[in-house]
């Protein structure tokens, strides 16, 4: 379980709450632990800790949560504030907003990518010292 | 001071060796106290009431887990501390407690390690260990959610301490619903993953037209719908070095 994202992830003794693949929740799912989806949310997901949503897991919520593992389905916008990793069987609608995004060849996301990293300039490439002007130097 | 409660189902004559090896045993210890035997006609509220005007500090129940049931909704709400003697090898609520059975747990009580543990409330009725649900069409309430099971069959149980579940202990103050769900095949029950909610209070309703049975671990039956928490800290208790938390 989370093996993929070992610095995201939590041991399995951190693990918390477990929404199997038999049962739906409706509303606004709010833990402080590490939880587990595998089954159906419907509403919204917060969690201080890590989340990881299984394979067979539909989730129409938007997500909030420290460091977020995807390989099923989610519906909703998803902001992380430290990585994301959608595997390959990871479907995403929505936007996400993360720290650090990892997406697997074969993930599909339709939304906008947002990275806050600040005031980033990309400095213009400097021209090349001519051997003429380095003559001049001497 | 001591009072020791003995339940009615012992005074059937196979006991007599066993509770007076306990007695010599508590003698020895030098943790003798005052006997009571509950009858049809003595009730155990009337009788643990009484013994702590009288001035008993330690309440020791000596039988199986219903009796440890009584006196836990008993001695939850007064000052006292619980010491468990159970007569029988199999008693769930003493291995966790770290208790063992028979005349080794007059030993556990002069020991007197004592720790406040949570206990589960359903309804008005404390229980210390799980309260179960079995194969109900129902519905767990959250504050601001609900869990429904999408599968025919599931068992839905209340644990105060799971011991398969890493961090459930009976003295974080929360309890665990823990939903399984069963599928039946021609090879028989079926097992697939589990749900694992931790709460501080929910309600149990059923969508269902009859009420469903919630059966506490000391076999006592409640009805939905039932509102459960939890009691922080609620039970002073004598427990073993052997108990199965911190």
């Amino acid at each position: 379980m989370f093996s993929k994202n070992k610095a995201a992830v939590p041991s399995g003794k951190n693990i918390e709450t477990i929404i199997g693949p038999s049962v739906k929740v409706e509303g606004d799912f709010k833990g402080e632990g590490d939880l587990v989806v595998e089954g159906i949310v419907q509403g919204s997901l917060q969690t201080k800790n890590n989340l990881k949503i299984g394979q067979n897991a539909l989730v129409e919520a938007n997500i909030n949560a420290n460091n977020a593992f995807i390989s099923g389905k989610v519906k909703g916008n998803i902001i992380v504030k430290g990585k994301v990793e959608i595997t390959g069987t990871g479907i995403v609608l929505g936007n996400i907003k993360a720290q650090i995004i990892s997406i697997e060849s074969g993930a599909l996301i339709k939304g906008d990518l947002n990275m806050p990293v600040g005031n980033i300039a990309i400095a213009e490439p400097k021209p090349e010292l001519k051997r003429e002007d380095l003559k001049e130097d001497k | 001071m001591y009072l020791y409660i003995y339940d009615s189902f012992l005074n059937d004559k196979k006991y007599a060796d066993l509770l007076i090896k306990i007695e010599k045993r508590l003698t020895d210890l030098g943790i003798k106290g005052k006997i009571a035997r509950l009858s049809i006609l003595k009730n155990m509220k009337e009788m643990i009431t009484d013994g702590v005007k009288e001035g008993v500090e330690t309440v020791v129940a000596i039988g199986n887990a219903q009796t440890f049931a009584k006196v836990i909704n008993v001695v939850a709400d007064l000052d006292v501390a619980l010491g468990l003697i159970p007569v029988n090898n199999d008693d769930e609520i003493a291995k966790i407690l770290g208790i063992p059975p028979k005349v080794m747990a007059c030993d556990v009580l002069a020991s007197r390690i004592i720790k406040r543990i949570d206990l589960g409330k359903i309804n008005n009725y404390y229980f210390v260990n799980t309260a179960q649900i079995e194969n109900g069409n129902v519905t767990i309430e959250y504050k601001d959610f609900k869990i429904s099971p999408i599968t025919e069959k599931s068992k839905i149980t209340l644990y105060n301490f799971a011991s398969g579940i890493a961090n459930s202990s009976p003295v974080d103050g929360v309890l665990e619903a823990v939903i399984t769900p069963i599928k039946s095949s021609i090879f028989g029950k079926k097992k697939i993953e589990e749900t694992v909610l931790p709460f501080t209070k929910i309600k149990i309703g059923s969508q269902a037209e009859e009420q469903v049975a919630i059966l506490t671990d000391e076999q006592i039956i409640m009805k939905t719908p039932a509102e459960i928490t939890v009691a922080p800290a609620k039970l002073k208790i004598i427990v073993g070095s052997d108990r199965r938390f911190e």
